[in-house]
């Protein structure tokens, strides 16, 4: 049986112990990285992995606040292959959109394939670190900002690019790789230094670490004053 | 809003795709031709092994009496198990080898002659590598040789970015693991990286091997950085300079 959570458009299904996330498929018929695709009902849903998707890793450790709703439009910043962002894409629906940013052509190869089947994604090959090269790009002020690169400045980042697109009030999510940020410092005060940063800049509403699904990485849910 | 939208993201779609295909150069084909080579070596390796054990119940004692995968594949294919014998100067009775009917043989036979060419592939890639490495970054390879040099690149990624790091940085290529160890725990660090494989090194004393390292990544942090921005040759200048400073 797959039942509503209390977030917008995400599922859940319970099999014994066994508990697994999913979105309703935009596209239905269409795997996007080999995930398993559930029909119920007529209605066709796709399995959300938290081994490979951060935001579903945070759902799982019982985040409260995920702030992503049908009809937003979103700056996704580090999108890689589109892992998360198809889901993303499955939960704004038909009237979201959203901008997938990402920096190494590689990856936005896959990307673009991905915006071809999905029409509320948008790719964008430019680098997060410098919003003013993509600013007229985009369409802003956005609702929800979600970030996951593996940079040293990462937070520095997202804060640029939440003060300069996001609208007020809206949630901006973050994934902090602690390696990334110093390798020798203990991932505990690694996220307490990346706590106190974000802190004075925007409202943290709830914050939770992803093991065992991702090693030494924490997410914060955020919502710009 | 819907239908900017629509437009919009057609026009990011082929600006990204336009994008993505500038991004595309000799640097990327670099690196792929020295991981097929890398890979290919792995192949052939692991294949050599299986059918020297196959063989081996046929005829074990040939398999020890060569040391070459690649002419062990050869000659099992050119030569009847009776010349081999005489080769190794062996009485057929002395063997411990088995007697098997033409198609069992010709098994084996089939996994020596695709060896063949996977060797016969890597040859060819080193080639063409060759020949990509000197015409792409003729500095650096005139030091590294085509075959590390198109590995630093590949560790750093681009030309771009390793003529943007510090010897230093350079020295280390390849020994990530060892250095973040040392960072973390204060295990001793790591004097090398893939430079290791060059001959200077491989060939020195032990002792001498993180001094040549350094000395080696200082030139070749020049020379990337030559080949980058497209000086003129200092190759052998470079080479040259190694060469003095290892006589003292």
């Amino acid at each position: 049986m797959i039942t509503p959570l209390k977030f917008y458009e995400i599922f859940e299904q319970k099999k014994g112990r066994r508990r697994s996330l999913f979105t309703k498929s935009l596209v239905p018929g269409k795997q996007v990285y080999g995930e398993k695709l559930v029909t119920e009902k007529g209605t066709e849903y796709r399995e959300w992995n938290p081994n490979k998707s951060k935001p579903a890793a945070a759902i799982m450790k019982g985040l409260n606040q995920f702030g992503l709703k049908p009809g937003d439009k979103v700056l996704y910043l580090g999108a890689a292959s589109g892992t998360t962002v198809s889901h993303f894409s499955d939960i704004v629906g038909k009237g979201g959109m959203i901008f997938a940013l990402d920096f190494a052509p590689r990856v936005v190869r896959d990307l673009v394939s991905l915006c071809e089947i999905r029409e509320n994604i948008a790719p964008l090959l430019e680098d997060a670190n410098k919003p003013e090269s993509y600013k007229d790009k985009i369409i802003h002020p956005v609702d929800f900002i979600f970030q996951d690169i593996a940079q040293k400045s990462q937070a520095e980042i997202f804060i640029k690019n939440v003060e300069m697109f996001l609208k007020k009030g809206g949630y901006c999510l973050i994934a902090i790789k602690a390696r990334s940020v110093d390798v020798t410092k203990k991932p505990s005060n690694v996220f307490n230094e990346v706590k106190r940063f974000l802190r004075e800049r925007v409202e943290i509403v709830d914050y939770r670490e992803l093991d065992p699904f991702e090693k030494d990485h924490a997410f914060f849910v955020c919502k710009k004053r | 809003m819907a239908k900017d939208f629509r437009e919009l993201r057609r026009k990011l779609i082929a600006e990204a795709k336009k994008k993505v295909r500038e991004s595309t150069g000799k640097d990327n084909l670099i690196v792929q031709a020295v991981s097929c080579i890398d890979e290919t070596d792995r192949a052939a390796n692991l294949l050599a092994k299986r059918l020297r054990e196959w063989y081996s119940f046929y005829l074990p004692e040939f398999s020890s009496s060569i040391a070459s995968h690649q002419k062990f594949a050869e000659l099992i294919q050119k030569k009847q198990k009776k010349e081999l014998l005489a080769q190794i100067k062996l009485k057929e009775e002395d063997s411990m080898g088995a007697e098997f009917p033409k198609e069992d043989v010709n098994a084996m036979l089939e996994l020596a002659k695709a060896l063949g060419s996977l060797y016969n592939l890597k040859e060819k890639q080193a080639e063409y590598l060759e020949k990509a490495m000197k015409a792409y970054c003729p500095n650096t390879t005139a030091i590294t040789g085509s075959l590390i040099g198109a590995k630093l690149l590949s560790l750093a990624g681009s030309l771009k970015k390793l003529s943007s790091f510090p010897a230093s940085t350079i020295q280390l290529l390849g020994a990530e693991k060892a250095l973040f160890r040392h960072l973390k725990t204060g295990a001793r660090s790591p004097k090398y990286g893939i430079l290791h494989e060059h001959p200077l090194i491989s060939q020195a004393k032990k002792a001498e091997h993180g001094k040549i390292a350094r000395l080696l990544a200082d030139k070749i942090a020049i020379a990337a950085k030559v080949d980058f921005f497209k000086g003129d040759y200092v190759g052998d200048k470079l080479k040259n300079d190694i060469e003095k400073r290892l006589k003292k």
